[in-house]
């Protein structure tokens, strides 16, 4: 058997007195759609910043595509495609800049106008992104997430932004790119877009793993019914850590 | 040969920098603040008073462009998010400072360029041929001292959080203290450390206040750059060394021939030392930053 997509064990991160994650232990398979969901604040992000090498733990270990995150840069990257959380492209460059900057760093051969093709910005190639409105700039990042055929896609927060199209369009990508081979790996608040798209989720609830497994098991867990959604699921989980507090796992 | 994982990276930076007005607003004014004959300069340099144009060019003008457009390129983008794009890359974060300030460098060192090739098309018509060795070479150092210059704004752009906090170092330590007021400064340090005055009319034979002053990187350019020109071994401009060594009581200028009539110049003062010192201020901050840019948490 290969390594774990994504791999980490008592994964910890605090800031002084204020803990954002929590002795995570997680593990993602090669090729599975895992969804990452909680509320905002619960430690989405932290996590994504600690397995991008974007901050360093606290405590813990982690591997991604079977590299050390935070020393194996260089060969992890060159594997992994990002869509960040809260970003800002170059206002005075174009959609094609950008795309050839991934490219050209992954040392990859992608056809950039393919790429802004797929995402629907076909029209906007050689268009300043400082021209872009929120939804086309979100298009762009997911397009320079694609470059070079990563084998893990990590998507934070992917629907930001988008009006009903682009979501679709997230969604098609994710289907796609996972039927390619790839593992996907993204966060989410909106719950609805997950239940579509994810073989598994992680329930995550302040800085702590709540739950993690595929919607069914879930369900039967917490003896819901076969229709609950995934917000019935995640108000239940959530609600039952806030009654007992800490330790709920 | 294999093009270096930061290639890509800088090629962007210099491109960011190379289609926005700055650098090119800066060029207009480097040529229009470097152009200045004057009769002390012919004399003393003839034709090649023009290679001393360029070494102009590097005075005030081009310090204050240079950390202008590189004070906020990693503090900027990490405030704006954009730094997530380039630390999702296959790129260590050192792969990222190496990058960003060879990028940034080259983005300012070709519109420096156009300006010294057009001080130096003017210096022809009007003045005659001058040394094209001394020409290159005063360029050379000119970028040389372009790469410290945003060197060090970089370094403390990487390692600062705030874009206020970035803009007071840069501007205060970097340009105010180093450039600007350096001579006044080491002045003060010379006298508190050696109870002596440091007057500029009249300056003791002491290496001690030469070393000091050639100290920050603005006047180490200098030095280096003098001794390519001939004039003299001093941090000063060249045409005020030019004025000192002919009439030394007339202008408040440090120049060691002048300080050191009777007694030997220390080996220190040689004017090596002036590209020695602005090497190390291009390796050390840099090192400095990049051990911390390493270890930190940048989002």
């Amino acid at each position: 058997m290969t390594t774990p997509a994504i791999e980490t064990e008592g994964l910890s991160k605090r800031y002084g007195e204020t803990v954002a994650l929590e002795r995570l232990d997680l593990s993602v398979s090669r090729g599975e759609v895992f969804g990452f969901l909680g509320p905002n604040g619960a430690g989405k992000s932290t996590t994504i910043n600690l397995l991008l090498n974007y901050a360093k733990p606290t405590e813990g270990t982690a591997s991604v595509l079977g590299y050390d995150p935070w020393n194996e840069v260089v060969e992890c990257h060159r594997r992994v495609g990002i869509l960040p959380d809260r970003y800002d492209t170059y206002d005075g460059l174009s959609a094609r800049r950008h795309l050839q900057l991934v490219r050209d760093t992954k040392r990859a051969t992608d056809d950039p106008e393919a790429l802004l093709e797929r995402v629907g910005l076909a029209d906007a190639v050689d268009q300043p992104a400082g021209e872009f409105s929120q939804g086309m700039e979100q298009r762009l990042a997911l397009a320079m997430s694609l470059v070079g055929e990563p084998d893990l896609l990590v998507l934070d927060e992917p629907f930001t932004g988008l009006d009903p199209h682009g979501v679709a369009l997230v969604r098609d990508v994710v289907a796609a790119e996972a039927e390619r081979g790839a593992t996907v790996f993204f966060s989410s608040h909106v719950l609805g877009q997950v239940q579509v798209v994810c073989d598994r989720v992680g329930i995550l609830h302040r800085g702590r793993l709540v739950d993690v497994g595929s919607l069914a098991d879930l369900r039967s867990k917490l003896d819901l019914g076969d229709d609950a959604t995934v917000e019935d699921v995640f108000v239940d989980l959530t609600a039952d850590s806030v009654r007992s507090g800490e330790g709920v796992r | 040969m294999a093009l270096p994982r930061w290639f890509p990276l800088a090629r962007n930076e210099a491109r960011i920098l190379l289609t926005s007005k700055g650098p090119w607003a800066l060029a207009a004014l480097l040529v229009l603040w470097a152009y200045r004959p004057s009769y002390i300069a012919w004399d003393g340099l003839g034709p090649d008073m023009t290679v001393g144009f360029v070494q102009t060019t590097a005075t005030i003008v081009l310090p204050l462009g240079a950390l202008l457009l590189s004070y906020r390129s990693i503090v900027g983008e990490r405030r704006s998010g954009s730094l997530k794009f380039v630390l999702g890359l296959p790129l260590t974060r050192t792969d990222v400072l190496v990058g960003k300030v060879l990028g940034r460098s080259v983005g300012i060192a070709v519109p420096v360029t156009v300006s010294a090739s057009a001080l130096g098309l003017i210096g022809l018509v009007r003045f005659g041929l001058f040394s094209p060795l001394r020409f290159l070479a005063v360029l050379l150092a000119t970028h040389l001292y372009v790469l410290v210059l945003v060197s060090l704004a970089t370094a403390v752009s990487a390692v600062t959080t705030s874009t206020v906090r970035a803009t007071g170092v840069v501007f205060g330590v970097v340009f105010l203290v180093l450039t600007v007021f350096w001579k006044l400064i080491a002045s003060r340090i010379y006298s508190a450390v050696s109870g002596q005055a440091a007057n500029p009319y009249d300056a003791p034979a002491d290496g001690l206040l030469f070393a000091l002053l050639r100290v920050s990187p603005d006047r180490s350019y200098r030095v280096l750059t003098n001794w390519i020109l001939g004039v003299g071994n001093s941090g000063a401009s060249y045409d005020a060394v030019i004025t000192k060594l002919q009439t030394p009581t007339s202008i408040s200028v440090f120049v060691v021939e002048a300080a050191f009539e009777t007694t030997p110049v220390p080996f220190y003062l040689h004017e090596v030392t002036g590209f020695v010192v602005l090497v190390v201020w291009l390796v050390v901050p840099l090192g400095v930053a990049r051990y911390l840019f390493e270890r930190g948490d940048l989002v």
